[in-house]
């Protein structure tokens, strides 16, 4: 056995009785001088970052020049985006989380209706989303041309996308921020402050509105289960003629993710 | 996103510019290009090359030091390591002294007409 190794296991390491001192001598002779404080830094200045719009290429599109134009961009195997040439719903959004919520929204009723794996549809201005069942694998080169169609023929017979009750009851713009400033000031951010996170009202535009996750939340693996799963759904209950609930945090830019992770 | 080993960026500015060449941010660590022609000034197009050489969880356009900069439009060319290049094109917007420029963008899905 190498020398330097049985120093380290053996008993003869600690200190003979005669210097070692107590914990009280030690916290004694401990004085400021021995710790100084640590210099207060600055904090590095907060700054903003802008997200420019993204401007999709001009690709050329096939089909008669009059025909509505539609175009589909599936972003994984469960979830397209149908960008249409029009507005669909201008200004405005809504969101069908299943056939049974539909009932006033004739288009995504057609699109529940074309095929069971559909599970949400979102309309909001020029752009439908479509998610289907997170268990099965969609084939976007076949199911995206079907839907596509439904859409062109709701459209072309000018059948509305929600209903007229369902657009008089949205709230105005005022209202809806100050419903949500107060669900998020007194419900929202007490229930995140324990992991550091804060959620902060960025605008709303119609009936869609647009948040921004803070400290603990920015750039948290579990984010997007905080804002689906919790904030979200109880705007929601609160508000049912609640657009899009979009994210426009920067969560690449998160300094102090809480979960880097998902938790197991 | 896989390491980026390089990009190309266009940037054309609109009515108010910039007079100091921009630098970019990579992962919180400011960074010079590495060559650039052009200017920042109003009206003109500045093009430069970025060799980060490393995986980018943010890649930022740094704002200006003073005042505002209105930008056009920016087109970055991205040459991420073992993969194809691969081309985004950004809208208008302004930055402020305190702002900076997201120009983390992955590869475009593909779009097909329906």
């Amino acid at each position: 056995m190498p020398s330097w190794f049985s120093n380290v296991f053996s008993k003869s390491r600690s200190a003979p009785a005669a210097q070692r001192i107590s914990r009280a001598q030690l916290a004694a002779v401990m004085t400021e001088e021995d710790n100084p404080e640590p210099e207060a830094l600055d904090a590095p200045p907060q700054r903003r970052v802008v997200d420019a719009p993204v401007i999709a290429p001009d690709a050329p599109s096939s089909g008669p020049a009059d025909e509505i134009r539609i175009k589909a961009q599936p972003l994984h195997a469960n979830a397209c985006v149908f960008l249409v040439d029009r507005p669909v719903f201008a200004g405005r959004s809504i969101v069908c989380t299943g056939p049974q919520n539909a009932a006033d929204a004739p288009l995504a009723q057609r699109l529940f209706a074309l095929d069971e794996r559909v599970i949400e549809v979102v309309i909001h201005n020029l752009t439908v989303k479509v998610r289907t069942h997170p268990r099965v694998q969609t084939d976007w080169d076949t199911f995206a041309p079907r839907i596509g169609a439904a859409i062109r023929e709701h459209l072309k017979t000018g059948g509305p996308v929600a209903s007229p009750e369902f657009e008089a009851a949205i709230p105005s713009e005022e209202a809806l921020r100050a419903e949500i400033e107060d669900i998020l000031e007194s419900v929202v951010n007490p229930g995140i402050a324990g992991h550091a996170g804060r959620i902060r009202l960025d605008g709303v535009e119609g009936n869609t509105v647009y948040l921004e996750m803070l400290g603990g939340c920015q750039g948290c693996a579990a984010s997007q289960i905080t804002l689906k799963q919790g904030v979200e759904r109880l705007l929601r209950d609160a508000m049912p003629q609640l657009g899009a609930v979009l994210d426009v945090t920067d969560h690449a830019a998160g300094n102090n993710p809480y979960y880097r992770e998902l938790p197991a | 996103m896989p390491r980026l080993d390089a990009f190309d960026i266009t940037i054309r500015t609109g009515a108010r510019g910039r007079s100091r060449p921009p630098h970019f941010v990579i992962n919180g660590y400011p960074l010079e290009f590495d060559t650039h022609t052009g200017s920042t000034e109003p009206g003109d197009v500045f093009e430069a090359h970025g060799d980060p050489g490393s995986f980018p969880h943010s890649l930022l356009l740094a704002g200006p030091e003073e005042g505002s900069w209105d930008i056009e439009g920016v087109t970055i060319t991205y040459y991420p390591d073992g993969e194809e290049s691969y081309t985004v094109e950004l809208g208008a917007c302004t930055l402020d002294d305190d702002a900076d420029l997201n120009i983390n963008h992955p590869r475009p899905a593909p779009v097909f007409d329906v």
